[in-house]
């Protein structure tokens, strides 16, 4: 999914899977249930016990319960505490500020939305069919609702629009062209007809499997052989001639791919972007 | 042809200028998440706004000049989440509240008088059915009053019965458990009729209409047996209050059904969203109606006893509401 903030670079962020929310919205359930008896049992052992502990505990469930949700993503920028152990956020669909309109508007239609409908379930299974079946209803189509969107939303996300997101993780790693080379070895350099065979996506296919090498633990067999069967397929595809000897395989990739990338990279500016290597007979279907 | 350099890279040299400013933004950031933008100074907050428009204009440009995938990667997750960080909202809980009392519930009142009217009006519509058919035949009592609301008052029930519903004190020590019932049975109603507004109004009218019903089935009853000066005082004391919270959340549940009945201009979804924000809050202008009147339920009902009392502090506290939701927050709205 997109989102535009007031910067106009589009953001992207992941959806957060369903299951993900059901794990989330199952701790925070477990949590107010944890405070509401913490809290009734600490009533019952200072007073004595009357019935009066019973009516309160079911106003504790309604005022602990209720506020809960949109106290806790207004304190913590639209995650409860379920969500923030699930890295899961509320944002803004518009790409603005999550609004305190939307974080109440989408938590109290959870209630009868979502908690309400089940709990009459739970309630009329037995005595009262026709309610149950009702409610059954109800809560069939606000668990369709999400599954026929493409950003998940229920339908107080939509009433408050509001999407989901799974928190992004930011992990810079080395830049794969500035790899340590081994001075003694042997570079290898390439023409430019050399370099017009592949595109973006193979260029970072690549990239992933140079980062695989740098690895100290990476000289198993099989990387090696795998090392070795991509270095033959350049060599047949580019019509590199020459060949390469095993112990300068590293060294020719990451010469390959610094002279790729800035291939690639020079075409791109001057709007050929090529995103794989059907880019030739893409360009001539056209 | 030479072998390429990692500096002769265009998409190389841009990262090694930007890294630093990038690491840094991240570790405002990360301060920002865990202990709250206020951990901030003014220095770091003003810096942290400074290098998140920096790095989404890196984001920008490295999605036209960079290949390198996971460049493109960190720089989308770090201005993600820089973003979060800087649009995060400001409010406080606090605040929130009061602005809510303040403003926020008294205009969205104001702004939706006709709905309001409107859901008065279904509940009246209501009364009057309920009435004029128990006054038909008795047997409809049955039709609309649940027997675990009616506590045994019914046609059948002697007057003696009823007048001990009226002054008679409840099993002491119940008032909560009772009071906690009325209130989530209350409570469920508002919820519904404010709820399934967004279905086209008609669960909405229905349901209110419905209450309504219940509600003259019952006045006709003790009207019937003479009583009808002492059910309203019975009523009055919280039923102003409750029955006020039921309609004001009808309207919320109208203003969510004309939306997506006469959306204009709007797309149904963008009308939705757009009464919703009036719709919300006389929700919970309900909600905190509702509890004022469990407590009146609780704790009034059945202790104070006078009639003029009882009508003097239901209809009382009724003009409170008004007064509030009329009077306060007047000025140019936000």
């Amino acid at each position: 999914m997109e989102v535009t903030p007031p910067e106009g670079v589009p953001i992207r962020f992941e959806v957060a899977s369903l299951g993900a929310r059901l794990g989330a919205q199952l701790l925070d359930l477990v949590l107010t249930l944890l405070a509401i008896g913490a809290l009734v049992l600490l009533l019952a052992q200072l007073f004595t016990f009357g019935w009066w502990l019973v009516g309160f505990a079911s106003l504790a469930f309604f005022f602990v319960r209720i506020p809960y949700y949109t106290i806790t993503e207004l304190i913590w920028n639209g995650a409860t505490l379920g969500k923030r152990m699930l890295g899961l956020q509320v944002i803004s669909a518009e790409g603005r500020t999550l609004s305190v309109y939307a974080v109440v508007a989408r938590n109290l239609t959870k209630e009868a939305e979502v908690f309400l409908p089940i709990l009459f379930l739970l309630v009329n299974v037995q005595q009262d069919p026709v309610s149950a079946i009702v409610s059954g209803l109800v809560t069939l189509i606000a668990l369709i609702v999400p599954m026929t969107n493409r950003k998940r939303q229920r339908i107080g996300d939509i009433l408050a629009g509001t999407v989901v997101i799974r928190k992004p993780v930011a992990i810079l790693l080395p830049d794969a062209a500035t790899a340590p080379v081994e001075l003694e070895s042997q570079s290898f350099s390439f023409q430019t007809h050399q370099l017009d065979h592949y595109g973006a996506f193979e260029l970072q296919t690549l990239e992933a499997i140079l980062r695989k090498i740098e690895r100290p633990e990476a000289k198993s067999a099989t990387l090696v052989r795998e090392i070795t069967s991509i270095v033959e397929a350049i060599r047949l595809k580019i019509g590199y001639a020459e060949a390469v000897n095993p112990e300068d395989h590293g060294r020719f990739l990451s010469d390959f791919y610094r002279a790729q990338r800035r291939h690639l990279e020079a075409r791109q500016l001057f709007g050929d972007r090529r995103s794989d290597k059907y880019h030739a007979t893409a360009d001539e279907s056209e | 042809m030479d072998p390429v350099s990692a500096a002769a890279i265009r998409s190389v040299r841009f990262r090694r200028e930007r890294e630093a400013d990038w690491r840094q933004l991240e570790m405002l950031v990360r301060k920002s998440e865990q202990k709250g933008v206020r951990s901030l100074g003014w220095t770091e907050a003003q810096r942290m706004a400074r290098l998140y428009q920096q790095a989404a204009n890196s984001l920008s440009v490295a999605r036209e000049i960079s290949l390198d995938k996971n460049l493109l990667e960190y720089l989308d997750a770090l201005v993600a989440r820089a973003y979060l960080a800087v649009y995060a909202p400001q409010a406080t809980v606090g605040g929130v509240v009061q602005k809510f009392l303040a403003s926020g519930a008294p205009q969205a009142f104001r702004a939706s008088l006709l709905h309001i009217v409107l859901a008065v009006f279904c509940m009246l519509l209501g009364v009057a059915i309920g009435y004029g058919l128990y006054v038909q035949d008795q047997s409809w009592y049955h039709v609309f009053v649940p027997p675990e609301l009616a506590g045994g008052r019914g046609p059948g029930a002697s007057t003696e019965t009823l007048r001990e519903g009226i002054y008679g004190d409840h099993d002491s020590g119940g008032f909560l458990g009772f009071a906690s019932f009325l209130f989530s049975h209350n409570t469920r109603i508002a919820i519904f009729v404010f709820g399934l507004g967004a279905f086209l109004c008609l669960p909405t009218v229905l349901l209110t209409v419905y209450n309504g019903a219940l509600l003259g089935a019952f006045l006709a009853l003790h009207v019937d047996r003479g009583l009808g000066w002492d059910i309203g005082g019975w009523l009055s004391i919280h039923g102003v209050t409750e029955i006020g919270a039921i309609c004001i959340a009808a309207a919320g549940g109208l203003r969510l059904g004309s939306a997506v009945l006469f959306p204009g201009q709007m797309t149904r979804r963008d009308a939705l969203r757009h009464q919703g924000r009036d719709a919300v809050k006389l929700a919970l202008i309900a909600a905190l109606m509702l509890f004022a009147a469990a407590i009146l339920e609780g704790f009034a009902r059945q202790t104070v006893q006078d009639m003029t009392l009882r009508y003097t502090i239901g209809w009382g506290i009724g003009a409170l509401w008004l007064l509030w939701l009329l009077g306060v927050g007047r000025g140019a709205r936000t």
